[in-house]
């Protein structure tokens, strides 16, 4: 049996919304509503929701960039979700994350070098500042740069380069498990697959566990080992991958899939295309907080929200119903010509 | 020629490059291509590779600092790349409709969707002249003017050399109504009535959908207009323009970096790279069997999730300067095929058969 490396139990965050004179709080943004999912030893866990579905958010509380309302988070047997100070530093050391932009998220002002040796001063993992430098130059390699490129800046290069930096930055601290927000939406498809091979190559070599968050199902679809998909702060579904993509039991999951345009002119499918927009996460709906949109909901669903429960062994689905769906993208059985 | 294979939009060879401090960008070099009658185009290509400043020539929207170098876009016999800007604003108007992928920067934020609409209409008659043709003005309206005229068009020209301006808003507010309920907007009354900000995107999106179709053109062009959506969104707005190709659109140039879009949406596609049309066929064909070795390695870089993937072939390198672009074939410096004369001659697209063309030296003369 692989080791738990994160649980999330009951994860809340809700941000106020404060207004009026008094500046008093008049509501909440329940960007993540009560999150239970665990990530083992040497996975990826995709993460896969629309904007407004809190799944950004969930990264950012696990590494404590931001502080859950409510809910634990648990690493390795550990609860951090109260970590301060000394303790919080020695467990971040084994937190990794590249965001999305790679323009916004390294210094223009800073040198790659400085950018790679700064964590590793900062969490004392380098006794001189030269062991510093060996061990940069190892990870630029280790992402597909050379040595020379630690001297320069990050306007020099494209955004491809930029992220492979941004990945290198990730791994300064020897972390064991990486949030990946994104990784590849700012990029060209032809780019974006690099960053994709480079990320599962790091992970083999490295043994690291991933938790990668992303809106685009065919690159969740590509990279992760388990799935779980979230809709308006809550998840919906996770499973194994083939699972959730073959053979999901929740209808958003369903429409999802089934919704997303796929490169191939002779596939055959029933697309299902849900109505409406996606609610404020200000005002969820009452009961189920997919009804508003869901082609099954009932008056049973305005009523009584429905549980994520484990429909078999690592297969939670947060729905009513077993809705006996189809598979909304068969495996096309020939692959073209290339 | 079949009467369905009639040519809307010719581009021959356009050339065109950007002015800027560092030097010439040559972004378009000889961008050539027809869109038929009633066809849905799609122009793919990764970011930088020419496709939105090839939307934007024809729509003659370009930047101060581009200029044409060479070539023509004829438009039903007409070139229309050097024509006066009044002209092209009447082209604009009735003729080709094009629709951006961030709304909220094309909407005006302080005019309310009503205002911007119902202004489509107001600014020219002759198209409140044409829609009542074709059956779709308000009923009420057009039957009392019928009455003393011969044929809808007279009743209809009559009525909006007559209208006066409170009548007319009144004419353009129930067309504008009839638009929004064919992009499928629930409450068209209301919506006539708020501001951008008030409307989520897919709604926005649909606001602008309905703008171009205000116009009834001949060539409606969509840039990237669903790339900004999410995927249940972005399914609404595909579904959308599925239904309002067959009868509304005419034709269609969809503009993506998203393959799958195109194969929703499109009977053609013609492929980009650096400035270069690199391939064009049918979908079907083209996704089958795709030939341009572009084409291919983009091919086997997506993820696609009706197939096994173990691992994703990447093009080595990355998309080139095109202030300095590489000599021959644009593509030759990534090619795995590359051989001497990729160097030293451009490639031009030459016919493969199956109505498939690619612009490659494996598929001409001389190959090795």
């Amino acid at each position: 049996m692989t080791e738990t490396v994160l649980q999330l139990r009951e994860l809340k965050k809700w941000f106020p919304i404060s207004g009026g004179v008094l500046g008093r709080v008049r509501g909440y943004v329940r960007a993540i509503d009560g999150v239970d999912l665990e990530i083992k030893e040497g996975e990826t866990f995709g993460l896969v929701g629309e904007s407004g579905s809190g799944k950004t958010t969930v990264g950012r509380c696990i590494l404590r960039l931001i502080e859950p309302t409510a809910g634990q988070i648990v690493y390795r047997g550990q609860n951090i979700t109260k970590l301060k100070s000394e303790a919080l530093r020695r467990i971040r050391r084994k937190f990794g994350v590249v965001f999305q932009d790679p323009y916004a998220s390294l210094d223009p002002r800073q040198t790659i070098k400085s950018a790679l040796t700064e964590p590793m001063k900062y969490h004392r993992i380098v006794g001189s500042d030269e062991e510093a430098v060996e061990r940069a130059k190892d990870l630029i390699k280790r992402v597909g740069l050379n040595e020379d490129h630690l001297y320069r800046f990050p306007h020099e290069f494209s955004g491809g380069q930029r992220q492979r930096i941004a990945v290198a930055r990730a791994l300064t601290t020897d972390p064991d498990f990486i949030v990946l927000d994104e990784p590849t939406s700012f990029l060209d498809v032809s780019v974006q697959a690099q960053i994709l091979n480079l990320l599962s190559d790091l992970q083999k070599e490295l043994n690291l566990t991933y938790l990668f968050i992303s809106h685009n199902l065919s690159v969740i679809e590509h990279m992760s080992n388990r799935v779980g998909v979230m809709y308006l702060g809550a998840l919906m579904e996770a499973a194994d991958k083939d699972i959730v993509y073959r053979k999901p039991e929740h209808p958003y999951t369903h429409a999802l899939i089934s919704a997303l345009p796929i490169p191939n002119p002779a596939l055959e499918r029933e697309r299902v295309v849900l109505a409406g927009d996606i609610p404020s996460p200000v005002n969820i709906p009452s009961g189920c907080r997919f009804r508003t949109r869901c082609p099954h909901a009932n008056q049973y669903c305005t009523e009584k929200e429905p549980a994520l429960i484990e429909r078999q062994p690592g297969h939670p689905v947060s729905c009513h119903y077993d809705l006996k769906l189809s598979t909304p993208i068969p495996l096309a059985e020939t692959v073209p010509k290339t | 020629m079949s009467k369905n294979e009639e040519v809307l939009l010719t581009v021959s060879n356009l050339k065109l490059n950007f002015h800027t401090y560092a030097g010439d960008v040559k972004a378009l070099d000889g961008v050539s291509f027809r869109i038929k009658k009633g066809e849905a185009l799609g122009l793919v290509g990764e970011s930088g590779c020419g496709k939105s400043v090839t939307a934007l020539a024809i729509v003659g929207l370009l930047p101060e600092n581009a200029s044409v170098i060479d070539g023509e876009i004829v438009l039903e016999g007409k070139n229309i790349i050097k024509v006066a800007h009044d002209e092209m604003r009447k082209i604009r108007a009735n003729r080709i409709a094009m629709v951006f992928q961030d709304p909220t920067t094309f909407l005006n934020p302080v005019l309310t969707i009503g205002e911007q609409l119902e202004e489509v209409f107001l600014l020219n008659p002759e198209r409140l002249a044409r829609v009542a043709t074709e059956g779709r003005i308000p009923e009420g309206l057009l039957e009392v003017k019928e009455e003393a005229t011969h044929t809808k068009q007279d009743a209809f020209e009559a009525a909006s050399a007559k209208l006066s301006g409170s009548q007319a808003k009144k004419v353009a507010r129930e067309l504008s109504i009839d638009v929004l309920k064919q992009v499928r907007l629930p409450d068209p009354e209301r919506i006539l009535k708020q501001y951008p900000h008030e409307l989520s995107g897919g709604m926005r999106q649909r606001s602008m959908i309905a703008m171009a179709l205000a116009r009834n053109p001949d060539l409606f062009i969509a840039d990237e207009i669903t790339t900004a959506l999410d995927v249940t969104i972005q399914a609404q707005i595909l579904e959308l323009l599925r239904e309002l190709k067959k009868e509304l659109l005419g034709s269609t140039l969809l503009i993506t970096h998203d393959l799958g879009v195109v194969a929703e949406l499109c009977d053609r596609v013609a492929v980009m790279y650096a400035g270069n049309i690199v391939e064009v066929a049918y979908v079907n064909e083209l996704y089958a069997n795709p030939l341009h070795p572009y084409t291919q390695g983009l091919m086997r870089a997506i993820p696609m999730i009706d197939r096994k993937m173990d691992r994703l072939e990447t093009i080595p390198g990355s998309v080139p300067d095109l202030i300095y672009p590489p000599s021959g074939c644009r593509f030759h410096p990534r090619c795995p095929f590359a051989f001497e004369k990729c160097k030293l001659v451009k490639p031009e697209l030459i016919d493969a058969g199956k109505n498939h063309s690619v612009a490659c030296h494996l598929y001409g003369e001389g190959k090795p």
